[in-house]
């Protein structure tokens, strides 16, 4: 496992003539949108102009001539930008990942298998998924998953039209757990004691029919952050030993986003949620500039750095 | 319907309610002590296995040796109350603890296989019953906590229950070992 110092030197080091080219293609794709941006606002501003000087313009036809504008626009950005973030996660991404360790396989198209998400028990089964950005593997030892990862679920609306709404968006994570257990426990962030105090919080979390039962944790400040439910009282302080608590308090303190954690199956699956995609490249900040480099270590310090944070690398005798 | 019948239900449905909940924890209180105890059987069934391996080297701690064997003997007594579990239950934590270090004095021992079997056996037993010790603690808090809180300590007083003793958890197991205070302090 490499320290955020080692992958940081990596980046600068060893990476630093092909950031140098990308930074150059970075620059002219840089000229390139703010030129076609130039371009189409102007374009599509005059037709607009026309047509509602030919028509009567009403409010909605604005409104519906402002989210064209948004969505054309969104479209011809991600048009401009494909090449350049291929390149950028073939040539920055894969490597950073390979030196992590070289047993870890990186995809930029692929996501997590629907599977291992339903599996995890976090949130309820979605219509349709999406991510990027793959890493698969060995890390010393244990297996280990994660990507970007987009979960929907299908509604439809009074007029049978159909919509869509989002279930998850973030990083999810599967990793082999170094104990031995049957049943299932989940950790989840605790919404209803923050939201409505610990007195009627704790009776909606025990009266919630859709989870196991109720599991109350001997640490304080790990009862505070999350409500755990497990179908097994004693199995879940099992898993969830003090030290346990205390690193995952620490977990969710670094990821700064809510984190959902569930152990099921020998594994332990972690959901972080946030609305940020995790490789993408920066077109208007220079790739060589210390923040932005330090983001992509960040993450991929903090998703890999789970093996060796909850020690799942050593293995309790059971499990040998 | 007049209102006294009504007042006369509801009053029967909360009575029942409360009932119920206290024979609930009651109940929840015994099923994990019988889970714990469990647990502690089986890491007495470890300790004639472990005395006859350690005993031929260690000569000086011949005591704590007897001090286990006899602990271990109490505790396969019939009629052990519950409360007298859990008093042998923390010397018998302490003792093997001893037992565990004294053992890193003798490097013979230390490397003896059947001693690291032990070892590590003892330690994967020793988190489950200390998983098996918090839950118990749990569930006896909630069980005294509805024999103290008003109103279900009218009911509970009414059905005789009392308020049950939980497992002392050492306070050393419960902190997170800090590598950089323990090189600090050298």
């Amino acid at each position: 496992m490499k320290s955020k110092s080692e992958l940081t030197d990596f980046y600068y080091k060893s990476l630093f003539p092909v950031l140098k080219i990308l930074d150059e293609d970075r620059k002219q794709l840089r000229y390139r949108i703010i030129l076609i941006g130039i371009g189409f606002t102007l374009i599509y501003g005059a037709i607009c102009i026309f047509i509602f000087s030919a028509i009567n313009a009403q409010l909605d036809i604005l409104l519906f001539a402002i989210i064209g504008y948004i969505a054309i626009g969104g479209f011809i950005y991600k048009l401009l930008i494909k090449d350049y973030t291929a390149e950028f996660k073939s040539k920055v991404i894969k490597p950073l990942i390979s030196v992590i360790d070289e047993k870890l396989h990186y995809s930029s198209k692929t996501h997590i298998p629907k599977m291992l998400f339903n599996r995890s028990d976090l949130f309820s089964n979605p219509d349709r998924v999406s991510g990027n950005d793959y890493v698969k593997g060995d890390l010393d030892g244990i297996s280990l998953h994660f990507s970007d990862f987009h979960a929907e679920k299908q509604h439809r609306d009074s007029k049978g039209r159909t919509r869509w709404s989002t279930i998850f968006k973030g990083l999810f994570l599967v990793a082999e757990f170094n104990k031995k257990f049957k049943g299932k426990t989940i950790v989840l962030p605790d919404t209803a004691q923050s939201t409505f105090g610990d007195l009627i919080g704790n009776w909606l979390q025990a009266n919630n029919f859709k989870r196991d039962e109720l599991v109350k944790m001997d640490n304080p400040a790990f009862e505070k952050e999350f409500v755990v439910y497990s179908t097994n009282q004693i199995e879940a302080r099992y898993i969830l030993s003090h030290v346990i608590m205390s690193k995952l308090l620490r977990f969710q303190k670094n990821s700064k986003h809510p984190v959902y954690i569930s152990f099921i199956g020998d594994y332990i699956h972690l959901a972080i949620y946030y609305d940020k995609d995790m490789f993408e490249p920066s077109v208007f900040r220079s790739l060589l500039e210390y923040k932005v480099a330090m983001e992509y270590v960040d993450t991929l310090h903090l998703a890999t750095g789970i093996v060796q944070e909850l020690k799942l690398n050593q293995k309790l005798w059971s499990k040998e | 319907m007049s209102t006294s019948l009504i007042i006369i239900i509801v009053i029967a449905i909360i009575l029942i309610l409360m009932y119920n909940s206290l024979v609930a924890k009651k109940n929840q209180v015994e099923n994990i002590f019988a889970s714990v105890d469990t647990q502690l059987k089986k890491r007495y069934d470890l300790i004639p296995n472990l005395v006859s391996s350690v005993s031929k080297y260690m000569q000086h701690e011949k005591s704590i040796l007897e001090e286990v064997t006899k602990l271990r003997s109490d505790a396969n007594k019939p009629n052990v109350s519950d409360k007298q579990k859990i008093e042998l239950d923390a010397k018998m934590s302490s003792a093997l603890g001893s037992i565990m270090i004294a053992v890193e004095n003798y490097p013979d021992l230390k490397a003896n296989e059947n001693v690291m079997h032990l070892q590590r056996s003892l330690s994967e037993i020793e988190e489950q019953i200390s998983a098996a010790r918090r839950a118990y603690n749990q569930a006896v808090t909630d069980y005294n906590n509805a024999l103290e809180m008003i109103p279900t300590n009218f009911m509970a007083s009414a059905m005789n229950y009392t308020i049950k003793d939980v497992f002392v958890i050492i306070e050393e197991q419960r902190k997170v070992v800090n590598v950089k205070e323990l090189f600090d302090k050298q």
